[in-house]
């Protein structure tokens, strides 16, 4: 449990500085944070930066789950999700 | 709570922006058409630099003459699907013509190149044993050909064939059919991918690879075929997709392929069986210019003199371009707020271009997209480069902070 706890704090992290610099109005960033509701992110650049975790974790995550993706933590979970089943 | 709540904020920006140049990019009415490269606008005759028109046949006489005359013959539209009423020997002609033209043994004509991309992804991988890799930078048919399909779709990074690779190298044992997507040139940034890579990434982990050609084909390879010929790969592509609405100056769409299978699309495919087929008159259109482009390239050869013209002056005159030279020539503004204001400067200048921006632009950026055609005269491109050289002072003095 703990391990999974400071795991996933480790992808959180890595997601809030992959986003930070595009979020322009300084949302303070939390897993509830919507990525395009609060940041104002446009859905392509939302793309963008899950191309950046892709290549960072070495794991595919498909457009089809990035589209029901709206918050910060529902991106974390489908990493771990995704991380454990890829490998 | 309203359906419209959510467009508000694209819609407060955009309208925003348009009353502050008191032009809408978006909507604007060519009010009488003077001929391939010009059009009247709010009375005052505009040279149209964005177009598809790349080699310039909207009007050529033979496709004028033969449209004319399919209308009497065939009447104005066919009321009816591919899959039903809808296909005539002018129809299956054209296929053939095309699969010959290519070099390919079969083609299906679809009723547009959206439709062709559509119904050639969401036939050919299924939900959910299916993997589509696409391209980042895909135009908007094939993300949607993705959906409608229902697999599994993953992006690659744009043009990189090593991310491709990776992609495939994840995939699970349990994936049966993958399928590839990219395109020749894109059509934002004029870029060109690098097909004869991707064909073989693809092919080594047992992918099939679609290709839309639809910006490249008539304007690239030693016949017109497309990056694909120009590479040497046309022979190795599955599925090669493109459309009537840019060289050939009409409308539809088809794909063409080796694989005898293709036949299977014309039951399977939704795109293709249930929506009208091209009319009579865009059939003889397509099927006159591309006779047209079999027998003669000096098309080619000024479209690409007008494009080298084009990328050189503005080389010089110091704008951020996109990509190296092609018939696109993409300009890069610094914001969004700067390019509306450039592309009206350019409209006060006699110049239409295509004014992009985010949201479905590459990298967010905005841009000022210009292509060249065969047809513009070296007056239209006089016009063209002085108003661009009037924008580049602009943009170092009046509009250098927006
Ligand atoms: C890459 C690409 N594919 C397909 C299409 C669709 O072509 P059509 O206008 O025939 O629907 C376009 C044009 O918008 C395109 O840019």
């Amino acid at each position: 449990m703990s391990s999974i706890q400071e795991d996933d704090d480790l992808v959180f992290r890595k997601i809030c500085s992959l986003i930070e610099p595009l979020n322009d109005k300084g949302v303070k960033l939390t897993r509830e944070t919507d990525l395009i509701a609060d940041l104002e992110i446009d859905s392509v650049a939302v793309l963008d930066v899950v191309m950046d975790i892709e290549d960072n974790y070495d794991i595919s995550i498909p457009v089809n789950t990035i589209s029901e993706i709206k918050t910060i933590g529902e991106l974390v979970d489908a990493i771990h999700a995704i991380k454990k089943e890829q490998t | 709570m309203s359906l419209f709540d959510k467009f508000k904020p694209t819609a407060t920006m955009y309208y925003a922006l348009r009353d502050e140049i008191g032009r809408d990019p978006f909507g604007v009415s060519m009010d009488e058409m003077k001929g391939p490269t010009r059009a009247l606008v709010d009375g005052k005759e505009i040279v149209l630099a964005g177009t598809n028109n790349y080699l310039g046949l909207t009007y050529e006489e033979s496709a004028v003459a033969a449209t004319i005359k399919a209308v009497e013959q065939s009447g104005t539209g066919t009321t009816g699907s591919r899959f039903a009423n809808g296909t005539y020997a002018a129809h299956r002609q054209l296929e053939i013509d095309l699969a010959a033209y290519l070099g390919y043994k079969h083609c299906i004509v679809f009723s547009t190149g959206y439709q062709a991309n559509l119904g050639a992804i969401s036939a050919l991988a299924q939900a959910p044993d299916d993997v589509i890799l696409i391209d980042a930078d895909s135009h908007a048919c094939i993300y949607d050909g993705c959906q409608l399909s229902g697999a599994e779709t993953i992006r690659f990074r744009h043009n990189d064939p090593e991310s491709l690779e990776k992609r495939l190298q994840r995939l699970g044992e349990n994936v049966k059919g993958k399928l590839v997507c990219f395109e020749g040139m894109y059509s934002m940034f004029g870029d060109t991918a690098p097909v004869k890579e991707l064909v073989e990434v693809a092919h080594k982990y047992g992918a099939y690879a679609l290709l839309d050609e639809a910006h490249s084909f008539g304007v690239f390879g030693e016949n017109g075929r497309g990056i694909c010929e120009h590479d040497e790969v046309l022979d190795q592509v599955d599925f090669y997709t493109g459309t009537f609405s840019k060289s050939l100056a009409s409308i539809g769409g088809f794909v063409a392929s080796n694989h005898d299978e293709l036949e299977y699309l014309r039951f399977s495919s939704r795109p293709y069986m249930f929506t009208a087929s091209p009319s009579p008159a865009n059939i003889a259109a397509a099927s006159a210019a591309l006779k047209k482009i079999s027998s003669d390239q000096s098309m080619r050869v000024q479209l690409w003199e007008n494009a080298k013209r084009v990328h050189a002056a503005f080389t010089q005159l110091g704008f951020d371009l996109c990509a190296p030279c092609s018939p696109v020539i993409a300009v890069r503004m610094k914001s969004r707020d700067q390019a509306f204001k450039a592309w009206n400067f350019l409209m006060d200048n006699g110049v239409y271009v295509n004014l992009a921006i985010p949201p479905g632009t590459p990298n967010a950026t905005s841009i000022l997209r210009l292509s060249v055609s065969s047809a513009h005269t070296t007056e239209d491109l006089d016009i063209v480069i002085n108003a661009y050289g009037a924008l580049a002072e602009k943009l170092s003095g009046e509009l250098k902070d927006d």
